[in-house]
Formats: structure tokens, sequence, C-alpha cells
């Protein structure tokens, strides 16, 4: 999934510490208001405007859908597979699923299925692995 | 404060015009709309686009002698062209200028080769969330959720560019089969190329004034704007539902809108097939989950109680970005004056715009314009 070209400026994506057994979690924020949860350190609550207090989000989630991008993309060969999933108790994310290498085709990871957030790849992406039902 | 009408409209052809310049394309619609309106000049200018350079604006109205007045460029994603109606609305509702010019420009031809190019500053962007599988991810739950078959989002398609034989301003049309639409392509699953909008170039254009009675004035009932709030795991709807039910709701009030079954004819966001389903529900055009349905079963089709997309929409009209809210409005300027040839919805009294824009992570769409507008 590498050779993304690297645009200029610090990197907008959630940053990801590792977790335990080789997982990550999201440095994200909790809203001292309203209870919501991000996952970007920005300085105040997206719903409310409110003060917010450094949260750690993952590893695990569910996927609420799921895509393959077949088309190009600069910098990203395709095909990739994309997912928006559900933190456990946490935001939703986009994260870049693993590929099965030995898959005859790329598909989609299952929409309600569980995964596992692990360290960014190389490029900076939030990566997911399924985890076996 | 007056009432408003839309005296005049215009555009140009829509498609891939890459020997054309916006000089060129912005001509043809503004031209073609203050002859519409029949006067040689405004007191101000609202323009709508997305990826035009810096200073487009008054490049391509001084080519046309549109200059030493005010005009402000505005940018919302696909939605600038009708924040620009907005804005010109209210600058004549208010009485702050008499007569303004709403323009939308957009050449995408020479800026992509296909899909935008995700915005590497937005976190999704970044992340290789092109704006086809941001409507893909949609659709997909939609699919997971049994609230639309395959075959239901590539009737929309189907219905879109069989519209579209009768606009000869279009990009696109066609006689497709659901076979056709769901074998093209994949783009991003499970929305393959007929299920998604062209790379188009074009401009869109209207003449706001207040109203005087004119028999070919149509009048401007409502416009709202709404910027989405967050969306994620509280929101029990796909991205862009909710931005859309709201603005939906503060136009239909502000328009004294007995019944939103009173609208005769719809032009809305299909930039991709999940879009105008999605949409046609959050308008309440059709109930919760029928939206799949409408489309198959010719209800959303011209001769169905409800048609939308008369004109065939962003998928086969073509989608210039900045441009794409005045070419909804024209269309229903023309449906609503009984111009609109044989795509005509017999009797239109009523019409509905509304444009959606994308392209904000977190956020459930970075703009939403809904209008509605009502015969002379």
């Amino acid at each position: 999934m590498g050779g993304v070209s690297a645009p200029g400026g610090p990197d907008p994506r959630p940053q990801v510490s590792p977790g335990a057994d080789g997982g990550g979690v999201v440095d994200g924020r909790r809203c001292r208001s309203c209870d919501e949860v991000s996952a970007f350190a920005w300085p105040a609550c997206p719903a409310c405007g409110g003060a917010v207090d450094p949260a750690s989000f993952g590893p695990f989630g569910t996927v609420w859908s799921a895509t393959v991008v077949r088309i190009p993309v600069p910098g990203r060969p395709p095909p990739y597979r994309l997912a928006y999933v559900d933190l456990d108790d946490g935001p939703r994310v986009l994260a870049h699923v693993v590929t099965d290498p030995t898959a005859d085709r790329v598909l989609p990871a299952p929409v309600g299925g569980r995964v596992r957030l692990l360290p960014t790849t190389d490029d900076g992406d939030l990566l997911v692995e399924v985890v076996p039902a | 404060m007056s009432t408003v009408s839309v005296h005049g409209v215009g555009t140009s052809h829509f498609g891939r015009q890459p020997e054309r310049d916006l000089v060129a394309l912005a001509w043809d619609a503004v031209r073609e709309a203050f002859a519409d309106a029949d006067v040689t000049g405004v007191d101000a200018v609202w323009v709508g686009t997305v990826f035009g350079p810096p200073g487009v604006a008054q490049r391509v109205l001084r080519a046309m002698g549109v200059t030493g007045i005010p005009v402000i460029t505005v940018e919302n994603a696909c939605a600038s062209g009708t924040t620009a109606f907005l804005e010109a609305h209210e600058a004549v509702r208010t009485g702050r200028y008499g007569r303004v010019l709403a323009l939308g420009i957009e050449q995408m031809s020479t800026a992509f080769a296909g899909a935008i190019t995700p915005e590497p500053t937005d976190p999704e962007g970044r992340s290789g969330l092109a704006l086809p599988a941001l409507y893909a991810m949609a659709a997909a739950r939609y699919l997971y959720d049994g609230a639309v078959t395959p075959a239901q989002l590539a009737a929309v398609s189907v219905k879109n560019h069989a519209h579209a034989l009768h606009n000869p301003r279009a990009q696109y049309a066609g006689h497709h089969t659901v076979e056709e639409v769901l074998g093209s392509r994949m783009i991003a699953d499970p929305l393959t190329l007929l299920q998604c909008c062209p790379t188009s170039d074009g401009a869109a254009a209207a003449v706001l004034a207040p109203a005087s009675g004119g028999s070919r004035e149509v009048g401007v009932r409502a416009v709202a704007l709404r910027s989405g709030a967050p969306w994620n795991h509280r929101s029990p709807h796909v991205w862009g539902h909710d931005v859309v039910r709201d603005t939906a709701a503060e136009a239909f009030a502000a328009a004294g809108l007995d019944a939103v079954s009173d609208l005769d004819v719809a032009e809305v966001h299909d930039a991709f097939t999940i879009g105008e389903i999605v949409t046609t529900e959050a308008l309440g055009l059709v109930a919760p989950g029928e939206g799949g349905k409408a489309a198959e079963s010719g209800v959303t089709a011209l001769g169905g109680t409800r048609p939308v997309n008369p004109s065939g929409g962003l998928l086969s009209r073509g989608h210039p970005l900045g441009a794409t809210g005045l070419a909804q409005l024209a269309e229903i300027v023309w449906q609503l004056r009984g111009e609109a040839g044989r795509r005509q919805v017999d009797g239109a009294r009523l019409g509905l715009v509304e444009t959606m824009g994308g392209g904000v992570s977190v956020l459930d769409g970075n703009a939403c314009v809904v209008a509605v507008l009502e015969a002379p």
C-alpha cells in the first residue's frame, strides 16, 4: 500500500501509539462538556466547542462500512481497502485494511465484522486487520 | 425587504471541453442569462468555484465587460454555485443590491485525469479517501442494512441517463440497462463507473432581482444553507443524510410549504447513485428506506409521481463542481416556466434544488443548500 507522495506540512491524520500485543491505539480527545470523542488532537470539541482531554481509543472496533478503491489516486496504486471503523467506546475512524496477499481478488472488509488497529503504515495511514470470528 | 425572483438563467454546454477556457464557458452562461432576463448589466456578482485559480471571477467577468462593481467569490465544494445563489438572493432580498448575477464556473478536465485528487490537508483525503469511496461507504452500508439492492442503485443511473436523452446540454445520455450499469468497471465497491458522475467543464448563471410580476419570473420561495455537524458513530444515518434533512426542514419552513408532496419536480445531488437515494429519503420526497424502490419502480422518473433530476442530474448532465448548483437551478426555472421541452414535468408549479458539498472529514458534509422555487 506504500508509495504515497509526501505532501508538505504537518500530517493531519490521527496519531497512533503502540498498544498491547502489537496493536495500536489512537491518541484522541474526549470532551469535558458533552463526552464527544474525537480521533484528533484538535483544540476544542468538534460537537460543542468545549474543552477536551487526551484520551486513547482502540485497538478493537467494528467495521461500519468498507470499500475497495480501484481507481488510481496519486501515490496510491489500486486496489486498496478502506473501512470506517467504530472503535470500541471511541470515535469512527477511516483506516486501511490489511490485504491478504494470497487472496485471488481484493474484497472489502466485512461490514459489521471485528477489526484490530495496528501501528500506522510507513506512510502514516491508520491500519486495521480483520479479527477472525 | 423584497420578494426575489429569478429573472433569467443560462448555461454553457456541459462536458469535457479542455479546448475552451473559462472565459468562453462563462460567456455562454452569462450571455444567455442576461438575454433571458432582458438586461445588459447587474449591480453585483457572486461567483461559485472550487478549483478556479485566484482572481478567476474577475478574469472571466472583465472579458465580458462586467467590471467596476462588487464581485465576491465563494467556495463551498459542490454547493459553491448554490451558495452564490443564496448570497445573491439575500443581497436582493435585503436591498443591498438591486440586481445581482450568481455565476458558477468550473473546469475539471484540465485539472484531473479522473477522480478529484483527495485533499492532502484533510485527514481522510490524506488517507486516500477519494470521493467515490466516500459515497461507496454509504452504498455499502445501505446494502448491509438491506435498505437498497444493487439493482436499485443501478436504476438511478438508468433513469438519469434516460432523462438526459432529452437534454441537449447534457454531457452523457443513453438507454442503459441495469445489467450494463452493474457490469461497468468497478470504481469503489459497490459503485461502478456508470454510477459515478463524469469529469465536466461548464458554467451556469442566474439573474436575480425583486419580483415585479413578470410572466417569466420564477419566484424564490426560500433558500437555506447549512454546514455539517460531526458525523460519527452516534448517527444512525449514512454520511450526508442529516445535513440534507436539516437544511430542507429550514427551507421548507421558510417557504411555508404545507407538505413535501406539494413539490412537483426536484433537481438533487446525484454525484453517485447512492447520493440520489439518500437525498430523496432525507428530503422526505420518499419514505425512509424507499429511495431505491422509488428509482426502480419509476416513482422518481419523468412521468412518475415524484420526478427527480429530469435534466439527467450530475450523473448524466455532468458535474462541473462550482457550476452544478446553478445548472440545477436553471433546469428548475425552465421546468417552472414550461420551457423544458421533451423532459417537461407537466404543470410543474413548485420546484426544489438541493446541492451537497463534501470533502471535509468528520463533518456531515461541508455545505448543503436547499431552494424552493415557484412558477410565474
